[in-house]
């Protein structure tokens, strides 16, 4: 029967979807349910969890009922199933058809008519139930295995806002969608990717506001997948992003269900993935990772300037450590002489030059950072303690770092912190290092080479089209008010520009609220 | 064509005044200020019509030959042979120009900041580092200038506020004492930044939009002239008759900057604006090059070109002067009116364009003697 799986294997490789047509009916049932049997017996060889029921429908027709365990709801099987199925029949003959159509009282029921639709259903959860003398069988959507319930994100923490995020069942989390928007036009496409795992990818995106060019090059990438499997939307996002040589992550993923139906809103393109609770939005650009579905639920004053500071503290959790080193080893006539005082004060004791100090303490500090992540929650106690005398007034008596440093240091970390996803901090806490180095050895001069090699990169970038930099560079001026501000609702007319121009507006113009509109009716 | 990227009118604007300004903001007041002094101020309005000539000609050129740049019309005006002997000589003359752009740059980066760096390493660092920007095309470079100018007017109009406690008006006077002729006289100086305008010349067949192509030509000449004429006056309001002895005033202003004992050596600042309109700036001369070399010798492909037109300009700019007597007196030249700028910047271009003007004539008067 390795025959059966072969073809399998060989149908996820067909592009062509007349071809994936024909496939799936390649392989029908036998109309004799021994003959089934058989083959499910040996494709399912040495499967444990696989249970064969035998019974006879009315103690008339043979039947069997095949099921995975754990992964179907048996209870609801032996009441709905199980039980009217092997009533007697109140007439002699009987179609054991209609009788299931008559008994059966399970909600979902589809016909399936090969061996590729068995498996995908028993995969999933679903019983089968086959008859003697039927070439089609009967999955019952009676799946049911243990999941996570909808809990708050932990990864995205919000003041106000939705407390849902999404888990790590792909039928939950379109679900989570589906009741934030209720128009038809939410469209959700699966594709199956993964040689073994067989991993369910939803495309979901709305139509009329996402461009079709988008869609279709992005399911081409994703069916362009051929890989063992799927385990996280990691995997999918490093196999369809488009510059794989960037740090810089070029699909925005969250965990939060408003901030994916934000970005569906806007023409983007989500895509979910089954087994995980992060999902991928695509295409996105740099200024978009900066912000935090929170931002549009407070009012815009404040949303703006906290962007403000983000942007400000960016800088620092990138630039702090280099200006220091630059500054105290090429630029000393820039401070303030009275800091200055103190600042060789400390700095006496420390016996490595700026550049040496200022690594020391960066490395100690994301390697603390690294060991609190992975750590137990029971030795978490202890590292923050090792950690506070690493970086803290311990180094400085030890004589290993100054003062100053260990502010610069405390800073730095507090910095990237403050940045919404934690993808977009990561390249920049890496940029850190060698913009340090630069700074040791060309003072300013070296740090604005950096920044400038830095954005050189993210000028190149693109992500399915739309360029990295955008609406800033190219700049689309009515773009620009939910960039680095964010301008109030009632001006936010137009939807972001991403490919094409695609319905541009949003909602209706001139919705300032004023009490001089009075009522309508008046 | 050989560049798939599109660049729209805008960030052409924008590159091309980080091209003009980048240099001129630091260089710009000591080198006028000989002939006009303290009426440095005035001369930039004087230069100004030059750097709008220059525009208006590459665009008139433009429209007659809207796919090409002015390496391959040159060809179809002059004909193969002088076409490319014409080629040649004006992409000579925008090597020495980008070699001692990057030149310049080395040098004041290692008299202000880095004394004790080798100047390969500096100027290295900076020819790999528009190597990158180069090798992304034109689109990269479009958006860089795009994303570096609002930081520079930042920056510039945080120093100009800052400046103004230091400012003496009377500094500024008598306006024009000896009549307009030592405004005059000061601008030819600066024929050498507004000529360079004519280069727009590599950019033009790659807009978006082109028909906005002047327009935003024009609107970046008279950006520059506001900006070259802000910077003079704060210069000369602040340094009055002594702003010849700085070699760039503006960045020595900024150390007299000292606001509640905090603020002060802002050089910093200035610093951080100038080198990067001058990556700018050298990005798009080194682009101009490359792509020019790319199209004179008929390449597919300009991507290839760029390490080694790279490597070019790096020796050539280490070489540029024996030393910086020489390179004084080089500047002198130049800014008494021996300029290679104003030669492949205004007049190549002028002249071609005469030349394809008077040919149409013929063309014409051919076809109307036929129909005739």
């Amino acid at each position: 029967m390795s025959q059966v799986f072969n073809r399998r294997k060989i149908k996820f490789n067909q592009k062509n979807k007349q071809q994936q047509d024909d496939k799936l009916n390649s392989n029908p049932l036998y109309p004799n349910l021994d003959q089934n049997l058989e083959v499910l017996h040996s494709l399912y060889k040495d499967c444990s969890d696989v249970v064969f029921r035998s019974f006879v429908i009315a103690d008339q027709t043979k039947a069997q009922l095949i099921y995975i365990k754990g992964m179907s709801n048996i209870e609801e099987v032996d009441s709905n199933v199980l039980t009217p199925l092997m009533q007697k029949a109140d007439q002699n003959s009987i179609n054991p058809k209609v009788l299931i159509e008559q008994r059966l009282s399970v909600a979902e029921v589809t016909r399936i008519e090969s061996f590729d639709a068995c498996i995908d259903q028993l995969s999933i959860g679903n019983p089968i139930l086959l008859l003697e003398g039927d070439q089609q069988g009967f999955a019952l959507g009676l799946s049911k295995w243990e999941k996570r319930a909808v809990e708050e994100p932990t990864g995205e923490l919000v003041v106000r806002g939705p407390r849902e995020g999404f888990i790590e069942s792909a039928e939950v989390n379109t679900s989570l969608l589906r009741r934030k928007i209720k128009s038809p036009q939410l469209k959700m496409k699966t594709l199956k990717v993964g040689r073994y795992t067989q991993t369910t990818i939803m495309i979901t995106y709305i139509e009329d506001l996402s461009d079709e060019t988008l869609i279709e090059e992005i399911s081409q990438r994703i069916k362009r997948i051929d890989i063992d499997g799927i385990l996280e939307s990691g995997y999918i996002e490093e196999l369809i992003q488009d510059n794989s040589y960037s740090p810089f992550p070029q699909v925005l993923v969250t965990e939060r269900p408003d901030t994916a139906v934000s970005n569906l809103l806007e023409g983007r393109v989500v895509i979910i993935v089954d087994g995980t609770p992060f999902v991928l939005v695509a295409p996105t650009t740099f200024y978009s990772l900066f912000q935090s579905g929170e931002d549009y639920y407070h009012h815009f004053m404040i949303a703006t300037a906290t962007r403000w500071l983000r942007f400000l503290f960016l800088f620092i959790s990138l630039l702090l450590p280099s200006l220091y080193i630059a500054i105290i080893t090429y630029h000393q006539e820039m401070v303030p002489t009275t800091l200055l005082l103190t600042m060789a004060d400390s700095r006496e004791a420390v016996p490595f030059p700026a550049l040496v100090e200022a690594l020391i303490m960066e490395i100690t500090f994301e390697g603390l950072r690294e060991a609190g992540l992975r750590l137990p929650k029971q030795v978490g106690a202890a590292v923050s303690i090792v950690g506070a005398l690493v970086i803290g007034q311990a180094a400085v008596d030890a004589g290993l770092v100054s003062d100053h440093m260990v502010m610069v240091v405390a800073l730095t970390g507090i910095a990237s912190f403050t940045i919404p996803r934690y993808n977009i901090a990561i390249p920049f806490r890496m940029l850190r290092f060698p913009i340090m180095l630069l700074a040791g050895t060309f003072g300013l001069v070296g740090i604005m080479m950096g920044l400038l090699a830095i954005l050189t990169h993210m000028s190149t970038l693109r992500s399915f089209g739309v360029p990295y930099l955008s609406p800033m560079a190219p700049m689309k001026g009515r773009d620009m008010k939910d960039t680095l501000m964010r301008a109030p609702l009632w001006k936010l007319n137009t939807r972001p520009h991403l490919t094409g121009e695609y319905n541009k507006y949003r909602q209706d113009s001139d919705q300032k609220p004023s009490p001089d509109k009075g009522s309508e009716g008046e | 064509m050989i560049e798939k990227g599109k660049i729209s009118a805008l960030q052409m604007g924008i590159m091309m005044y980080h091209a003009i300004i980048a240099t001129g903001i630091l260089f710009i007041p000591s080198t006028v200020y000989e002939a006009a002094k303290q009426d440095i101020w005035i001369s930039p309005i004087w230069a100004c019509p030059l750097g709008l000539l220059s525009v208006y000609i590459a665009y008139k050129l433009h429209k007659l030959y809207p796919n090409h740049t002015i390496i391959q019309y040159s060809e179809h005006i002059l004909g193969t042979f002088l076409g490319k002997v014409l080629g040649l000589v004006l992409l000579l003359l925008l090597y020495t120009s980008v070699s001692v752009m990057i030149w310049q740059y080395g040098e004041f980066v290692v008299s202000e900041f880095l004394p004790h760096t080798p100047k390969f390493v500096i100027i290295g660092m900076m020819v790999l580092l528009c190597a990158f920007a180069v090798h992304g095309g034109l689109e990269v470079i479009g958006r860089l200038a795009e994303m570096v100018v609002p930081v520079f007017f930042l920056l510039f109009l945080i120093i100009i506020i800052l400046l103004l406690p230091d400012i003496e008006i009377k500094r500024m006077l008598p306006v024009m004492e000896n009549g307009m002729m030592p405004s005059v006289k000061g601008s030819v100086a600066l024929y050498t930044w507004f000529a360079q305008f004519g280069i727009i010349y590599f950019f033009l067949p790659f807009l978006t939009n082109r028909e906005k192509g002047m327009k935003s030509g024009m609107f970046s000449v008279l950006v520059v002239t506001l900006t070259l004429m802000f910077t003079n006056i704060i210069v000369i309001l602040v340094f009055g008759s002594v702003t010849e002895n700085f070699n760039a005033p503006l960045m020595s202003a900024t150390r007299y900057i000292s606001i509640a004992e905090f603020l002060s050596h802002l050089e910093a600042l200035v610093m951080a604006i100038w080198l990067a309109g001058t990556f700018i700036k050298i990005c798009v001369f080194y682009y101009a090059v490359v792509l020019g070399t790319a199209q004179w010798l008929n390449l597919s492909n300009y991507r290839s070109l760029v390490l080694p037109v790279g490597f070019l300009i790096g020796v050539f700019a280490m070489q540029a002067f024996l030393n910086s007597a020489e390179a004084a007196e080089h500047f002198r030249l130049v800014s008494q009116g021996l300029m290679d700028t104003l030669v492949y910047g205004t007049m190549i271009p002028m002249f071609l364009f005469f030349v394809a003007y008077i040919r149409k004539l013929r063309i014409f008067k051919q076809r109307g003697e036929r129909e005739r």
